[in-house]
Protein backbone atom coordinates (compact mmCIF):
# COMPACT_ATOMS: atom_id res chain seq x y z
CA UNK A 1 0.00 0.00 0.00
CA UNK A 2 2.66 2.37 1.01
CA UNK A 3 5.05 1.07 -1.89
CA UNK A 4 2.08 1.60 -4.45
CA UNK A 5 1.55 5.07 -2.69
CA UNK A 6 4.92 6.52 -2.87
CA UNK A 7 5.27 4.67 -6.49
CA UNK A 8 2.06 6.78 -7.45
CA UNK A 9 3.95 9.80 -5.90
CA UNK A 10 7.30 9.71 -7.64
CA UNK A 11 5.92 8.86 -11.17
CA UNK A 12 3.81 11.97 -10.43
CA UNK A 13 6.20 14.29 -9.19
CA UNK A 14 8.00 13.31 -12.54
CA UNK A 15 5.20 13.85 -14.46
CA UNK A 16 4.09 17.10 -12.84
CA UNK A 17 7.90 18.67 -12.45
CA UNK A 18 6.81 21.50 -14.23
CA UNK A 19 4.07 22.60 -12.52
CA UNK A 20 3.97 25.17 -10.05
CA UNK A 21 0.77 24.07 -8.47
CA UNK A 22 1.08 22.35 -4.73
CA UNK A 23 1.36 18.40 -5.30
CA UNK A 24 -2.09 17.40 -3.65
CA UNK A 25 -0.93 14.80 -0.45
CA UNK A 26 -3.37 12.30 -0.63
CA UNK A 27 -6.80 11.74 -2.26
CA UNK A 28 -9.31 14.02 0.24
CA UNK A 29 -6.73 16.53 -1.23
CA UNK A 30 -7.45 16.34 -4.65
CA UNK A 31 -11.00 16.00 -4.11
CA UNK A 32 -10.93 19.61 -2.44
CA UNK A 33 -8.89 21.00 -5.59
CA UNK A 34 -11.86 19.33 -7.93
CA UNK A 35 -14.40 21.21 -6.09
CA UNK A 36 -12.63 24.64 -5.78
CA UNK A 37 -11.70 24.27 -9.72
CA UNK A 38 -15.25 23.48 -10.42
CA UNK A 39 -16.65 26.77 -8.20
CA UNK A 40 -14.38 28.94 -9.42
CA UNK A 41 -13.10 28.21 -12.72
CA UNK A 42 -13.92 29.38 -16.27
CA UNK A 43 -13.83 27.34 -19.28
CA UNK A 44 -15.01 25.65 -22.60
CA UNK A 45 -14.94 22.35 -23.64
CA UNK A 46 -15.97 19.47 -24.95
CA UNK A 47 -17.11 16.14 -22.87
CA UNK A 48 -18.17 12.30 -23.57
CA UNK A 49 -21.36 11.12 -21.89
CA UNK A 50 -21.02 7.11 -22.13
CA UNK A 51 -23.51 5.38 -20.84
CA UNK A 52 -24.08 1.53 -21.84
CA UNK A 53 -24.12 1.78 -25.29
CA UNK A 54 -25.40 5.22 -25.72
CA UNK A 55 -22.34 7.69 -26.56
CA UNK A 56 -23.29 11.26 -26.80
CA UNK A 57 -21.27 14.81 -27.30
CA UNK A 58 -22.12 18.02 -25.56
CA UNK A 59 -20.19 21.43 -25.26
CA UNK A 60 -19.93 22.80 -22.05
CA UNK A 61 -19.00 27.36 -20.90
CA UNK A 62 -18.78 28.27 -17.63
CA UNK A 63 -18.42 31.91 -17.06
CA UNK A 64 -17.23 33.21 -13.62
CA UNK A 65 -17.16 36.51 -12.39
CA UNK A 66 -18.63 39.81 -11.28
CA UNK A 67 -21.66 39.32 -12.86
CA UNK A 68 -22.52 35.85 -11.21
CA UNK A 69 -21.42 32.39 -12.32
CA UNK A 70 -23.25 31.45 -15.61
CA UNK A 71 -22.78 27.73 -17.02
CA UNK A 72 -24.39 26.69 -20.24
CA UNK A 73 -24.44 22.79 -21.48
CA UNK A 74 -25.52 21.86 -24.62
CA UNK A 75 -26.23 18.37 -25.96
CA UNK A 76 -24.73 17.84 -29.99
CA UNK A 77 -25.88 14.79 -30.72
CA UNK A 78 -29.46 13.20 -31.11
CA UNK A 79 -32.35 15.11 -29.79
CA UNK A 80 -30.71 19.11 -29.21
CA UNK A 81 -31.43 20.56 -26.32
CA UNK A 82 -29.94 22.85 -24.15
CA UNK A 83 -28.88 23.31 -19.90
CA UNK A 84 -28.39 26.84 -18.52
CA UNK A 85 -27.83 27.63 -15.45
CA UNK A 86 -27.15 31.08 -13.62
CA UNK A 87 -26.74 31.80 -9.82
CA UNK A 88 -30.02 30.65 -8.69
CA UNK A 89 -31.89 28.67 -11.80
CA UNK A 90 -31.25 26.22 -14.23
CA UNK A 91 -32.97 26.24 -17.59
CA UNK A 92 -33.71 23.24 -19.50
CA UNK A 93 -34.55 23.92 -22.77
CA UNK A 94 -36.08 21.46 -25.61
CA UNK A 95 -36.26 23.01 -29.07
CA UNK A 96 -38.28 19.77 -30.22
CA UNK A 97 -41.00 19.95 -28.29
CA UNK A 98 -40.91 24.20 -27.90
CA UNK A 99 -40.00 23.87 -23.82
CA UNK A 100 -38.34 25.58 -20.74
CA UNK A 101 -38.16 23.89 -17.98
CA UNK A 102 -37.72 26.43 -15.10
CA UNK A 103 -35.96 25.08 -11.99
CA UNK A 104 -35.68 27.58 -9.05
CA UNK A 105 -33.30 26.51 -6.31
CA UNK A 106 -34.75 27.13 -2.79
CA UNK A 107 -31.82 27.30 -0.48
CA UNK A 108 -29.24 29.94 -0.20
CA UNK A 109 -26.77 27.45 -0.86
CA UNK A 110 -24.35 28.84 -3.79
CA UNK A 111 -24.30 25.77 -7.15
CA UNK A 112 -22.23 24.21 -8.04
CA UNK A 113 -20.74 24.78 -3.76
CA UNK A 114 -19.78 22.22 -1.70
CA UNK A 115 -20.73 21.81 1.90
CA UNK A 116 -18.55 20.65 4.51
CA UNK A 117 -20.94 18.07 5.41
CA UNK A 118 -20.89 16.52 2.38
CA UNK A 119 -17.17 16.04 2.54
CA UNK A 120 -17.57 14.76 5.88
CA UNK A 121 -20.59 11.82 4.32
CA UNK A 122 -18.16 11.42 1.60
CA UNK A 123 -15.32 10.53 3.72
CA UNK A 124 -17.68 8.37 5.85
CA UNK A 125 -19.18 6.33 3.14
CA UNK A 126 -16.15 5.86 1.04
CA UNK A 127 -12.15 4.81 0.80
CA UNK A 128 -10.74 8.17 -0.80
CA UNK A 129 -7.39 6.98 -2.23
CA UNK A 130 -4.96 7.98 -5.00
CA UNK A 131 -4.76 6.50 -8.31
CA UNK A 132 -2.77 6.28 -11.44
CA UNK A 133 -1.67 9.49 -13.22
CA UNK A 134 -2.15 9.41 -16.82
CA UNK A 135 -2.58 12.16 -19.88
CA UNK A 136 -6.22 13.01 -20.66
CA UNK A 137 -7.61 15.76 -23.35
CA UNK A 138 -3.60 16.26 -24.07
CA UNK A 139 -2.99 17.50 -19.89
CA UNK A 140 -1.32 15.31 -17.45
CA UNK A 141 -4.31 14.09 -14.58
CA UNK A 142 -4.02 13.06 -11.36
CA UNK A 143 -6.54 10.57 -10.01
CA UNK A 144 -8.14 10.06 -7.11
CA UNK A 145 -10.22 6.80 -6.50
CA UNK A 146 -13.47 6.24 -3.93
CA UNK A 147 -14.08 3.22 -2.93
CA UNK A 148 -17.42 2.13 -1.36
CA UNK A 149 -17.16 0.77 2.10
CA UNK A 150 -20.65 -1.63 1.83
CA UNK A 151 -22.24 -2.50 -1.33
CA UNK A 152 -25.17 0.21 -1.05
CA UNK A 153 -23.10 2.58 -3.22
CA UNK A 154 -21.23 2.74 -6.46
CA UNK A 155 -17.57 3.62 -7.00
CA UNK A 156 -15.76 6.28 -8.39
CA UNK A 157 -12.54 7.34 -10.09
CA UNK A 158 -11.76 10.89 -10.92
CA UNK A 159 -9.15 12.22 -12.60
CA UNK A 160 -7.94 15.80 -12.55
CA UNK A 161 -5.55 18.43 -14.92
CA UNK A 162 -2.96 18.38 -12.35
CA UNK A 163 -2.32 21.93 -13.34
CA UNK A 164 -5.76 23.68 -12.46
CA UNK A 165 -7.86 20.68 -10.39
CA UNK A 166 -10.35 20.65 -13.27
CA UNK A 167 -12.45 16.93 -13.11
CA UNK A 168 -11.38 15.78 -17.21
CA UNK A 169 -12.75 12.35 -16.25
CA UNK A 170 -15.30 10.51 -14.04
CA UNK A 171 -15.90 7.31 -13.93
CA UNK A 172 -19.12 5.18 -11.83
CA UNK A 173 -18.42 1.52 -11.31
CA UNK A 174 -20.20 -0.99 -9.85
CA UNK A 175 -18.86 -3.74 -7.29
CA UNK A 176 -18.12 -5.86 -10.51
CA UNK A 177 -15.97 -2.61 -11.93
CA UNK A 178 -18.20 -2.99 -14.99
CA UNK A 179 -18.63 1.30 -15.66
CA UNK A 180 -22.01 2.48 -14.97
CA UNK A 181 -21.36 5.97 -16.92
CA UNK A 182 -18.94 8.19 -18.08
CA UNK A 183 -18.13 11.73 -18.48
CA UNK A 184 -14.55 12.23 -20.85
CA UNK A 185 -13.37 15.04 -21.71
CA UNK A 186 -12.12 15.21 -25.45
CA UNK A 187 -10.56 18.89 -25.60
CA UNK A 188 -11.19 22.33 -23.10
CA UNK A 189 -9.74 25.66 -22.48
CA UNK A 190 -9.46 27.40 -19.11
CA UNK A 191 -10.30 31.10 -18.94
CA UNK A 192 -11.47 34.07 -20.38
CA UNK A 193 -15.07 33.47 -21.57
CA UNK A 194 -17.21 36.25 -23.51
CA UNK A 195 -21.12 36.70 -21.85
CA UNK A 196 -22.63 35.69 -24.96
CA UNK A 197 -21.35 32.18 -25.19
CA UNK A 198 -22.47 31.41 -21.61
CA UNK A 199 -26.12 32.75 -23.47
CA UNK A 200 -28.94 30.28 -24.19
CA UNK A 201 -29.12 29.82 -28.00
CA UNK A 202 -32.77 30.14 -27.94
CA UNK A 203 -35.11 33.35 -27.72
CA UNK A 204 -37.77 30.47 -26.53
CA UNK A 205 -40.57 32.94 -26.74
CA UNK A 206 -43.86 31.25 -27.65
CA UNK A 207 -42.57 27.77 -25.59
CA UNK A 208 -44.74 26.77 -23.11
CA UNK A 209 -42.89 27.37 -19.63
CA UNK A 210 -43.03 24.58 -17.02
CA UNK A 211 -41.95 26.19 -13.58
CA UNK A 212 -41.40 23.88 -11.24
CA UNK A 213 -42.33 26.30 -8.37
CA UNK A 214 -40.24 24.63 -5.67
CA UNK A 215 -41.36 25.39 -2.20
CA UNK A 216 -39.95 24.14 1.11
CA UNK A 217 -42.14 21.85 2.56
CA UNK A 218 -41.85 19.88 5.84
CA UNK A 219 -43.47 16.61 4.28
CA UNK A 220 -42.91 14.81 7.52
CA UNK A 221 -45.39 16.88 9.25
CA UNK A 222 -47.54 15.99 6.31
CA UNK A 223 -46.98 12.75 7.57
CA UNK A 224 -44.75 11.01 5.37
CA UNK A 225 -40.99 9.58 6.22
CA UNK A 226 -38.65 7.49 5.57
CA UNK A 227 -38.55 4.71 8.32
CA UNK A 228 -35.87 3.31 8.15
CA UNK A 229 -32.90 5.45 6.36
CA UNK A 230 -30.62 3.90 4.16
CA UNK A 231 -27.09 3.44 6.37
CA UNK A 232 -24.78 6.60 4.88
CA UNK A 233 -27.57 8.12 3.46
CA UNK A 234 -28.98 11.06 5.04
CA UNK A 235 -32.11 13.83 3.99
CA UNK A 236 -30.70 16.84 2.44
CA UNK A 237 -33.41 18.41 1.61
CA UNK A 238 -37.09 18.26 1.31
CA UNK A 239 -39.38 20.12 -1.26
CA UNK A 240 -42.94 20.46 -2.39
CA UNK A 241 -42.70 20.94 -6.35
CA UNK A 242 -43.94 20.21 -9.69
CA UNK A 243 -43.36 17.99 -12.39
CA UNK A 244 -43.64 18.40 -15.81
CA UNK A 245 -47.04 20.31 -16.57
CA UNK A 246 -48.89 20.57 -13.51
CA UNK A 247 -48.97 17.60 -11.44
CA UNK A 248 -47.55 18.57 -7.49
CA UNK A 249 -45.03 16.55 -5.50
CA UNK A 250 -43.21 16.27 -2.99
CA UNK A 251 -39.54 15.23 -2.94
CA UNK A 252 -37.61 14.20 -0.82
CA UNK A 253 -33.78 13.84 -1.16
CA UNK A 254 -31.11 11.44 0.53
CA UNK A 255 -27.31 11.55 -0.07
CA UNK A 256 -24.04 10.08 1.34
CA UNK A 257 -21.79 12.94 -0.06
CA UNK A 258 -21.42 11.67 -3.51
CA UNK A 259 -24.62 9.59 -4.96
CA UNK A 260 -28.08 10.80 -4.04
CA UNK A 261 -31.56 9.56 -4.04
CA UNK A 262 -34.75 11.50 -4.44
CA UNK A 263 -38.14 10.43 -3.00
CA UNK A 264 -41.58 11.49 -4.98
CA UNK A 265 -44.80 11.26 -3.32
CA UNK A 266 -47.79 12.59 -5.69
CA UNK A 267 -51.66 11.61 -5.27
CA UNK A 268 -52.96 9.25 -7.06
CA UNK A 269 -55.75 10.83 -7.76
CA UNK A 270 -56.22 12.94 -11.38
CA UNK A 271 -52.99 10.66 -12.68
CA UNK A 272 -53.52 9.61 -16.15
CA UNK A 273 -50.55 7.97 -16.52
CA UNK A 274 -50.16 4.28 -15.91
CA UNK A 275 -48.50 3.59 -12.99
CA UNK A 276 -46.26 0.34 -13.05
CA UNK A 277 -45.29 -0.38 -9.61
CA UNK A 278 -42.03 -1.90 -9.40
CA UNK A 279 -37.82 -1.98 -10.14
CA UNK A 280 -37.12 -0.05 -13.53
CA UNK A 281 -33.89 1.59 -14.78
CA UNK A 282 -33.62 4.97 -17.00
CA UNK A 283 -29.82 5.17 -18.08
CA UNK A 284 -27.44 5.21 -14.98
CA UNK A 285 -30.52 6.00 -13.03
CA UNK A 286 -32.09 3.10 -11.12
CA UNK A 287 -35.64 3.91 -10.17
CA UNK A 288 -38.59 1.82 -7.67
CA UNK A 289 -42.28 2.57 -8.13
CA UNK A 290 -45.25 1.82 -5.50
CA UNK A 291 -47.81 2.76 -3.83
CA UNK A 292 -48.67 3.83 -0.53
CA UNK A 293 -51.33 5.20 1.46
CA UNK A 294 -53.24 6.11 -1.90
CA UNK A 295 -49.98 7.89 -3.14
CA UNK A 296 -47.29 6.81 -6.17
CA UNK A 297 -43.70 6.62 -4.58
CA UNK A 298 -41.30 6.86 -7.07
CA UNK A 299 -37.58 7.02 -5.57
CA UNK A 300 -35.08 7.51 -8.18
CA UNK A 301 -31.26 6.91 -7.59
CA UNK A 302 -27.68 7.16 -8.97
CA UNK A 303 -27.25 4.13 -6.66
CA UNK A 304 -27.45 0.35 -6.89
CA UNK A 305 -31.11 -0.73 -7.25
CA UNK A 306 -31.41 -2.70 -3.81
CA UNK A 307 -30.31 0.73 -1.99
CA UNK A 308 -32.85 2.19 -4.51
CA UNK A 309 -35.60 -0.27 -3.52
CA UNK A 310 -34.56 -0.02 0.29
CA UNK A 311 -35.27 3.36 0.85
CA UNK A 312 -38.39 2.97 -1.54
CA UNK A 313 -39.96 0.08 0.99
CA UNK A 314 -39.54 2.29 4.00
CA UNK A 315 -41.41 5.22 3.00
CA UNK A 316 -44.53 5.46 5.25
CA UNK A 317 -47.21 7.53 5.75
CA UNK A 318 -48.61 7.98 9.46
CA UNK A 319 -52.23 10.54 9.37
CA UNK A 320 -50.48 13.38 11.19
CA UNK A 321 -51.39 14.23 14.43
CA UNK A 322 -53.89 17.29 15.45
CA UNK B 1 -44.43 -6.24 -50.91
CA UNK B 2 -40.73 -5.86 -50.35
CA UNK B 3 -41.08 -2.74 -48.38
CA UNK B 4 -43.86 -4.47 -46.06
CA UNK B 5 -41.47 -7.51 -45.15
CA UNK B 6 -38.34 -4.16 -44.71
CA UNK B 7 -40.78 -2.52 -41.85
CA UNK B 8 -42.12 -5.52 -40.79
CA UNK B 9 -38.14 -6.78 -39.62
CA UNK B 10 -38.20 -2.83 -38.14
CA UNK B 11 -40.87 -3.73 -36.20
CA UNK B 12 -43.07 -0.88 -37.88
CA UNK B 13 -45.68 -2.74 -38.99
CA UNK B 14 -49.25 -2.00 -37.27
CA UNK B 15 -51.25 -5.43 -35.87
CA UNK B 16 -53.12 -5.89 -39.13
CA UNK B 17 -50.67 -5.17 -41.97
CA UNK B 18 -48.10 -7.66 -39.76
CA UNK B 19 -50.85 -10.47 -40.27
CA UNK B 20 -50.74 -9.67 -43.63
CA UNK B 21 -46.63 -9.55 -44.08
CA UNK B 22 -46.83 -12.62 -42.12
CA UNK B 23 -49.27 -14.14 -44.41
CA UNK B 24 -47.12 -13.42 -47.36
CA UNK B 25 -44.08 -15.20 -45.86
CA UNK B 26 -45.66 -18.35 -44.97
CA UNK B 27 -45.11 -18.92 -49.23
CA UNK B 28 -42.26 -19.68 -50.51
CA UNK B 29 -42.15 -16.82 -52.73
CA UNK B 30 -40.48 -13.03 -53.40
CA UNK B 31 -41.93 -12.34 -50.32
CA UNK B 32 -39.92 -14.94 -48.27
CA UNK B 33 -36.75 -14.24 -51.05
CA UNK B 34 -36.84 -10.46 -49.31
CA UNK B 35 -37.36 -11.72 -46.07
CA UNK B 36 -33.83 -14.12 -45.86
CA UNK B 37 -31.64 -11.29 -48.08
CA UNK B 38 -32.62 -8.49 -45.81
CA UNK B 39 -31.72 -10.60 -42.83
CA UNK B 40 -28.45 -11.99 -44.63
CA UNK B 41 -27.64 -8.29 -44.87
CA UNK B 42 -28.45 -7.48 -41.60
CA UNK B 43 -26.70 -10.12 -39.94
CA UNK B 44 -23.55 -9.27 -42.13
CA UNK B 45 -23.83 -5.43 -41.11
CA UNK B 46 -23.79 -6.97 -37.39
CA UNK B 47 -20.66 -9.10 -38.46
CA UNK B 48 -22.67 -12.32 -37.42
CA UNK B 49 -21.49 -16.01 -38.59
CA UNK B 50 -23.31 -17.18 -41.16
CA UNK B 51 -25.04 -20.76 -41.44
CA UNK B 52 -24.07 -22.56 -44.83
CA UNK B 53 -25.93 -21.88 -47.86
CA UNK B 54 -29.26 -23.91 -47.75
CA UNK B 55 -28.87 -24.52 -44.00
CA UNK B 56 -33.24 -24.11 -43.30
CA UNK B 57 -33.70 -26.05 -46.25
CA UNK B 58 -32.20 -29.06 -45.53
CA UNK B 59 -32.91 -28.63 -41.88
CA UNK B 60 -36.52 -28.82 -42.74
CA UNK B 61 -35.90 -31.81 -45.37
CA UNK B 62 -34.52 -33.40 -42.23
CA UNK B 63 -37.33 -33.01 -40.16
CA UNK B 64 -39.78 -33.99 -43.06
CA UNK B 65 -37.85 -37.27 -42.74
CA UNK B 66 -37.92 -37.78 -38.93
CA UNK B 67 -40.56 -40.30 -37.81
CA UNK B 68 -43.55 -37.71 -36.23
CA UNK B 69 -42.97 -38.56 -32.34
CA UNK B 70 -46.71 -38.29 -30.97
CA UNK B 71 -47.28 -38.18 -27.17
CA UNK B 72 -49.29 -40.30 -25.47
CA UNK B 73 -53.24 -39.94 -26.31
CA UNK B 74 -55.22 -38.07 -23.50
CA UNK B 75 -58.48 -39.87 -23.34
CA UNK B 76 -60.44 -37.51 -24.90
CA UNK B 77 -64.18 -37.51 -25.70
CA UNK B 78 -65.35 -38.38 -29.26
CA UNK B 79 -66.52 -34.71 -30.10
CA UNK B 80 -62.99 -33.05 -28.92
CA UNK B 81 -61.16 -35.20 -31.61
CA UNK B 82 -59.05 -32.74 -34.58
CA UNK B 83 -59.88 -33.42 -37.85
CA UNK B 84 -56.95 -34.90 -39.36
CA UNK B 85 -56.39 -31.80 -41.58
CA UNK B 86 -55.77 -29.80 -38.82
CA UNK B 87 -53.46 -31.71 -37.31
CA UNK B 88 -51.47 -32.05 -40.13
CA UNK B 89 -51.54 -27.70 -40.83
CA UNK B 90 -50.51 -27.90 -36.92
CA UNK B 91 -47.03 -30.14 -37.94
CA UNK B 92 -46.68 -28.04 -40.79
CA UNK B 93 -46.62 -24.32 -38.59
CA UNK B 94 -44.60 -25.91 -35.90
CA UNK B 95 -42.34 -27.14 -38.57
CA UNK B 96 -42.07 -23.71 -40.33
CA UNK B 97 -41.66 -21.76 -36.33
CA UNK B 98 -38.55 -24.67 -36.14
CA UNK B 99 -37.28 -23.74 -39.02
CA UNK B 100 -37.80 -20.04 -38.56
CA UNK B 101 -35.95 -20.44 -35.27
CA UNK B 102 -32.93 -22.02 -35.89
CA UNK B 103 -32.55 -19.70 -38.68
CA UNK B 104 -32.81 -16.44 -36.66
CA UNK B 105 -31.13 -18.18 -33.47
CA UNK B 106 -27.61 -16.72 -34.51
CA UNK B 107 -29.28 -13.36 -34.79
CA UNK B 108 -30.98 -13.64 -31.08
CA UNK B 109 -27.54 -14.82 -29.63
CA UNK B 110 -25.75 -11.29 -28.95
CA UNK B 111 -28.71 -10.22 -27.06
CA UNK B 112 -29.28 -12.76 -25.40
CA UNK B 113 -25.50 -13.11 -24.23
CA UNK B 114 -26.32 -9.39 -23.36
CA UNK B 115 -29.11 -9.81 -21.19
CA UNK B 116 -27.82 -12.48 -19.34
CA UNK B 117 -25.04 -10.70 -17.12
CA UNK B 118 -27.78 -8.61 -15.87
CA UNK B 119 -29.77 -11.13 -15.25
CA UNK B 120 -27.02 -12.93 -13.23
CA UNK B 121 -27.74 -11.24 -9.89
CA UNK B 122 -29.29 -13.62 -7.34
CA UNK B 123 -31.46 -11.03 -5.97
CA UNK B 124 -32.63 -9.26 -9.08
CA UNK B 125 -36.26 -8.75 -9.31
CA UNK B 126 -38.39 -8.68 -13.36
CA UNK B 127 -37.99 -4.83 -14.20
CA UNK B 128 -40.72 -2.93 -15.37
CA UNK B 129 -40.85 -0.28 -17.86
CA UNK B 130 -39.98 2.93 -15.99
CA UNK B 131 -42.44 5.61 -15.56
CA UNK B 132 -43.78 7.38 -18.86
CA UNK B 133 -42.71 10.73 -17.29
CA UNK B 134 -39.17 9.37 -15.75
CA UNK B 135 -37.67 12.29 -17.69
CA UNK B 136 -38.98 14.50 -15.35
CA UNK B 137 -38.22 12.69 -12.25
CA UNK B 138 -34.81 12.81 -13.60
CA UNK B 139 -34.54 16.39 -13.87
CA UNK B 140 -36.08 17.22 -10.82
CA UNK B 141 -33.36 15.21 -8.99
CA UNK B 142 -30.80 16.46 -10.41
CA UNK B 143 -30.25 19.62 -9.28
CA UNK B 144 -29.87 17.56 -5.88
CA UNK B 145 -27.27 15.55 -6.71
CA UNK B 146 -23.61 16.10 -5.13
CA UNK B 147 -22.20 15.51 -8.49
CA UNK B 148 -22.62 19.14 -9.77
CA UNK B 149 -20.55 20.36 -7.07
CA UNK B 150 -17.73 18.14 -8.39
CA UNK B 151 -18.69 18.33 -12.20
CA UNK B 152 -20.62 21.70 -12.31
CA UNK B 153 -24.01 21.52 -14.94
CA UNK B 154 -22.51 18.46 -17.06
CA UNK B 155 -24.23 15.74 -15.04
CA UNK B 156 -27.41 17.21 -16.11
CA UNK B 157 -26.59 15.77 -19.82
CA UNK B 158 -27.70 12.49 -18.29
CA UNK B 159 -30.75 13.07 -17.34
CA UNK B 160 -32.58 14.15 -20.60
CA UNK B 161 -30.52 11.75 -22.31
CA UNK B 162 -32.80 9.69 -24.17
CA UNK B 163 -35.00 9.32 -27.28
CA UNK B 164 -38.71 9.13 -25.52
CA UNK B 165 -37.66 13.00 -24.59
CA UNK B 166 -39.57 15.08 -26.78
CA UNK B 167 -41.07 12.10 -28.69
CA UNK B 168 -43.65 12.06 -25.50
CA UNK B 169 -45.57 15.16 -26.73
Amino acid sequence: MMRGFGLALAFCSGLCAAQPQPQAADGMALLRRIYQATEKLSYTGTFVYQQGERSETSRITRRTGPGGDIERVEVLDGIPREIVRTRDTVRCYLPESQIVKVERRVDQRAFPGVLPAQIADLAQNYTVTRGESRRIAGHDCEAVVLTPKDELRYGYKLWADAGSGMLLKARTVDRKGNIIEQFTFAEFTIGNVPRDRVRASHAAQRWRIEDAAVAPADLARAGWSVNAELPGFRKVTEVTRKLGESRPVGQMVYSDGMAAVSVFIEPMAGRSEAVRPGPSSLGAFQIYTREVANHIVTVVGEAPAASVQRIASQVEYRRPQQ
Amino acid sequence: MKAKISALMDGELGQHETGAALAALRDEGEARAAWRRYNLIGDSMRAMPMLSEGFAARVAARIAQEPTVLAPARRQRPFAQAPVWALSAAASLAAVMLVGWLAFAPQDEPQLAKAAPQSAPAAEIAQVAPPDTANDYLLAHQGYSPRNSLQGIAPYVRTVSTNTLGARR
